[in-house]
């Protein structure tokens, strides 16, 4: 006979600010195997039969909680978790967190990390802007394209297979000041979560990873203001309550002022070059079981050169959401997101202007719901649509006749549907279907080529629906609790791409344009199987990750050798291009220490990643741009004393595989170098070593401030950023090597305050 | 561009510093170079032949100078030319006519190379023009080509600019894609090296090249092998697709040319 159920749900809180506090762990007491954790809105949902329990609520760092309750009904207890203080509990914030210590050990989930931005601050960083994206990229699996770039590759993908989302939003270039500085400014963040190609079904889009960044809510108890000040930016944040306990505003700016100083020397007084961001927030409790938020980024560069020379760019995103507990064993959020990317530059002499721009532009519809159906079974499905507005590079000007390039439109779907199955105490599977369409819309002549050779061409009329891909993506991650310290994980999962960065380069550029899947380009398909192992140690303060996974891609796009992307390329982009496969494989290993004066982590990532594409290198498989062998990365973080906290970073990695040249012959008096196969060469490997030292100041009543001092690349490592081939000036009639080296010991000052 | 990225890039990087490295190259050199030109004015015409060298060479080519070479067209010409002296090969009485399409052959060491190239009607170069751009302090000059863009599309123009008659040339490449049939309004972007940059009182000379399609692909692809790597200097480099096939290097190209010079003032 089966035993009537009731069900114990609610919010949980962070007392001091209201933050809404995700990944918190449930339990009930005398009862292991029972328990679940709060989603990314704080909401917890747990059925149990009819009787009496004790609820405990926990999460590193935070006081622990428990309370009885007589479940002969259903009940909602939300939480208010207070922050344990020093005195109370010594453990020093980890670095990178489970949310419990040990759930690493529980969750099916694999190749995920999440960052907590509170405890990313004192890791040293260049000119002192902490940066989740490059700390991100300290992680095993995870590749810098390099020095002054923000791009990266997760297990050999290409940099645009990253799906980057801030509350929801897709932030199509997520770089400044060409990739020096990433987009997020960590003073309006709560946390970062990137998963390497295993997502569930709810996220879809991309081949290679999602980076899912939340903003903070703000704080709904009392207001404050928070700032700080660098070498190059300066920021400020203001936050407080709407009303008061049950809902917030955030605030939060940075610019740039480095422009201020050129604009002092003669030779700058003209130029413009800085950036800024504004991130907005605001939540409102409509009732106890509804919530709405507004979020919205808005950030620019500009750069630019008295009347001769302007250029800038950005990203817009804003997100509208409905969260409502529909009743407690099922949770919906609804959400409305827009995302705008374009850049803009021109060029004006002699009384001639020019210009090029072009713009990407997304409106999204989600519907995703939580549904808690028993403790086995925990079920997330849901539908996405987006409708892609996309303008190709495009230029205007004084001399400006024709431009044959219009914009393109296509709509995405996805329905989905995942579950969270706790099989038996030990083992538990997490698995789901995504069903993507994409649908290519009307407004454009489409060209069908094959191998670049115009095969068929087909004009679609405003509003009509062209060609539709479907692909049903399954995924499935198991993981089994060996012991109290071990578990193993395997994971399957296959992702589709309908959106395209064009690229020639590994770092990727203001100007590099986006592209939706058309009757040339079809949608890339990745298939990714890993396996893997975690082990804890010393009661879990030490936890030791491997993972190793094969993936597999289909339809790759590259260009030609020697295409033509200039503005007038005379040509449809799309007979630019060439197609073919990638393969990776790789060993990726984690070993933290989470708790003590020092805390940190090592990470090692073997691996190798390779294309395949007709056309390029005699259709042989050759080595991706970013197949970096070995990549190490050795984070460390020691408290001195309650007031002085130190920090070093070593990074050492593989050289890209690059194109040198293999010879060299005279045209018309003019040295031509000559090339063979592609990236049959190595950089040199890359290292370095940062350090940084953190001293907090005395609290006075509500102030409190910090001082951050560091130095980039203590050793003045020469790290080749490019290498350039020319005639010798100095010995005519022979040729060199150059070789540009960025960012040797660069010291760092930043002051943060809050109050 | 690219140039402009750089200079912005290098204001911001106080710390970034360029030195000469050794490094370890590949050697796979040795291969053909054809650099065939036919033109719209009197002939007689050359085509060089020699191979390419391992990099730490010095930039001296060995000539081939055994090579059987014909040049014919659709109108039943056939040239059989004539080595000269250090891979030099000159034709003897080839006729050209713009609009017409012209076939090469090449055979050395056994193995046979051919290419096409149809020669584009002439496009007068009207004059020159400096135009100014002022950087801070700093003035540069750039050049503008006046001409008039005839008004059917597909139009391509090769750009050869020489300072002071220097060996080092700057190449630039127009299409009309974007401004068909309007007078030219866009210049050529000259060198902001140092010891490189165009000052008042230098003779610039352009020659203007109406060329082919493929021949319009093969420049463009050349120059930017050729131009700065800018930021990143990861765009994969790779040799110009030639219209020689055989996997010769270099190319054979039908134009028509007009030059002009300005002095800087």
């Amino acid at each position: 006979m089966a035993q009537q159920k009731h069900t114990v749900n609610g919010i949980i809180k962070d007392r001091r600010n209201g933050e809404l506090m995700i990944g918190v762990t449930v339990r009930i007491e005398g009862k292991p195997s029972v328990g679940t954790a709060s989603n990314e809105y704080g909401f917890y949902s747990l059925s149990l039969p009819k009787g009496n329990y004790t609820l405990i609520i926990s999460y590193i760092g935070y006081d622990e909680q428990r309370q009885h309750v007589q479940l002969d009904k259903n009940a909602r207890i939300d939480w208010l978790l207070e922050q344990a203080t020093e005195s109370k509990n010594n453990l020093q914030e980890v670095l990178v967190s489970s949310a419990k210590k040990g759930k690493n050990l529980s969750n099916a989930q694999m190749g995920m990390e999440t960052l907590d931005i509170k405890k990313i601050e004192k890791l040293p960083v260049l000119f002192g802007e902490k940066d989740v994206m490059k700390t991100l990229q300290l992680l095993p699996g995870i590749k810098s394209s390099g020095e002054g770039n923000s791009g990266f590759s997760v297990r050999g993908g290409a940099t645009d297979q990253n799906l980057i989302l801030l509350d929801e939003a897709t932030v199509y270039n997520a770089s400044h000041l060409l990739g020096f500085f990433s987009t997020f400014n960590s003073d309006a963040l709560k946390d970062a979560t990137i998963i390497k190609g295993n997502s569930p079904a709810q996220y879809g889009g991309r081949l290679s990873s999602v980076m899912d960044i939340k903003m903070k809510d703000g704080n709904n108890q009392d207001y404050s203001l928070a700032g700080g000040i660098g070498l190059i930016s300066g920021r400020l944040s203001a936050e407080g309550p709407i009303q008061k306990g049950r809902s917030s505003f955030i605030v939060s700016g940075r610019r740039t002022y480095a422009d201020l100083l050129l604009q002092s020397s003669e030779d700058f007084k003209d130029s413009k070059l800085y950036f800024y961001d504004l991130n907005v927030k605001a939540n409102y409790e409509i009732n106890q079981n509804n919530r709405i938020y507004l979020s919205g980024y808005f950030g620019r560069d500009v750069l630019g050169f008295g009347d001769t020379f302007g250029t800038d760019w950005g990203n817009t995103t804003a997100t509208l959401r409905w969260n409502s507990v529909i009743n407690s064993r099922l949770f919906s959020n609804t959400s409305i997101i827009y995302s705008n990317y374009d850049y803009k530059l021109n060029f004006s002499s002699s009384g001639n202007d020019f210009g090029l721009n072009s713009q990407i532009k997304d409106w999204n519809f989600k519907e995703d719901f939580s549904w808690f159906a028993n403790p086995k079974h925990n079920v997330r499905f849901g539908l996405q649509s987006i409708y892609h507005t996309i303008a190709p590079s495009r230029v205007s000007g004084t001399s400006v006749s024709s431009y044959p390039k219009s914009t393109r439109y296509s709509w995405e779907n996805a329905l989905y549907i995942n579950d969270e199955f706790k099989a038996t105490d030990r083992l538990t599977i997490n698995y789901g279907l995504r069903l993507s369409a994409f649908t290519v819309m009307g407004g454009d002549t489409y060209n069908t080529y094959n191998n670049g050779v115009l095969t068929d061409s087909l004009t679609l009329a405003k509003g009509k629906l062209g060609k539709t891909y479907l692909n049903p993506e399954p995924r499935i991650t198991a993981n089994y609790r060996i012991n109290d310290v071990s578990s193993v994980k395997a994971g399957y999962s296959r992702n589709t791409q309908n959106i395209h960065l064009l690229s020639n380069s590994s770092g990727g550029r203001p100007t590099d344009q986006w592209i939706g899947s058309s009757y040339t380009v079809k949608p890339e398909i990745a298939d990714q199987v890993s396996i893997g192992y975690s082990r804890n140690f010393h009661d879990n303060d030490y936890e030791v990750n491997v993972e190793g996974y094969y993936k597999q891609m289909q339809n790759q796009i590259d260009y030609k050798n020697g295409a033509d992307i200039t503005f007038d390329a005379s040509k449809d982009i799309e007979s630019e291009l060439l197609f073919g496969k990638g393969r990776a494989y790789g060993f990726e290993l984690i070993a933290k220490k989470k708790s003590g004066n020092l805390t940190g982590w090592i990470s090692y990532t073997l691996s190798k990643t390779e294309r395949k594409i007709d056309g390029i290198n005699n259709n042989n498989w050759y080595d991706a741009s970013l197949d970096k062998t070995h990549d190490v990365s050795v984070v460390a973080t020691y408290q001195l004393t309650p007031r002085w906290s130190l920090s070093g970073l070593f990074l050492y990695s593989t050289g890209n595989a690059v194109t040198f040249p293999t010879g060299k012959y005279e045209l018309s008096g003019q040295t031509v170098f000559q090339y063979s196969e592609r990236n049959a060469d190595r950089m040199p490997a890359y290292h370095r070593l940062d350090l940084s030292a953190t001293y907090e100041t005395k609290k006075k009543k509500r102030f409190q401030s910090s001082w951050t001092f560091g130095l980039y690349n203590v050793y003045g490592r020469e790290n080749a950023y490019t290498f350039s081939f020319e005639d010798d000036p100095d010995n005519p009639g022979t040729t060199r090597v150059m070789q540009t080296s960025l960012f040797r010991w660069v010291p760092n000052i930043t002051y943060n305050f809050k109050f | 561009m690219k140039k402009l990225f750089y200079l912005t890039c290098l204001s911001i990087l106080f710390a970034s510093c360029e030195k000469e490295v050794d490094l370890d190259l590949d050697n796979k050199s040795g291969t053909l170079v054809i650099e065939g030109n036919i033109t719209d004015q009197p002939g007689p015409y050359y085509v060089r032949i020699t191979r390419s060298v391992p990099f730490t060479n010095t930039n001296q080519s060995p000539p081939v100078t055994d090579a059987f070479i014909t040049i014919t067209d659709t109108q039943g010409q056939a040239d059989t030319l004539q080595h000269l002296a250090d891979g030099r090969y000159q034709t003897n009485n080839l006729h050209t006519v713009p609009g017409h399409t012209y076939n090469l052959f090449v055979k050395t060491a056994g193995v046979s190379y051919t290419a096409q190239s149809t020669m584009p009607a002439a496009v007068d170069l009207e004059g020159l023009q400096q135009d100014p751009v002022k950087m801070g302090s700093d003035t540069y000059y750039n050049i503008l080509p006046i001409f008039t863009d005839p008004a059917p599309l597909g139009n391509r123009y090769f750009f050869i600019l020489t300072v002071n008659g220097h060996t080092k040339k700057i190449l630039q490449t127009i299409s009309d894609n974007v401004n068909n049939g309007l007078v030219n309004q866009r210049s050529i972007i000259t060198s902001r090296e140092e010891d490189e940059e165009i000052k008042v009182g230098d003779r610039v000379n352009v020659e203007m090249q109406s060329v082919d399609e493929r021949m319009y692909s093969y420049y463009t692809a050349l120059v930017q092998i050729t131009a700065d790597r800018g930021p990143g200097g990861s765009v994969t480099p790779a040799n110009p697709p030639s219209n020689i096939n055989s996997g010769a290097l270099g190319y054979f190209s039908a134009h028509t040319t007009r030059s002009s010079s300005i002095e800087i003032r």
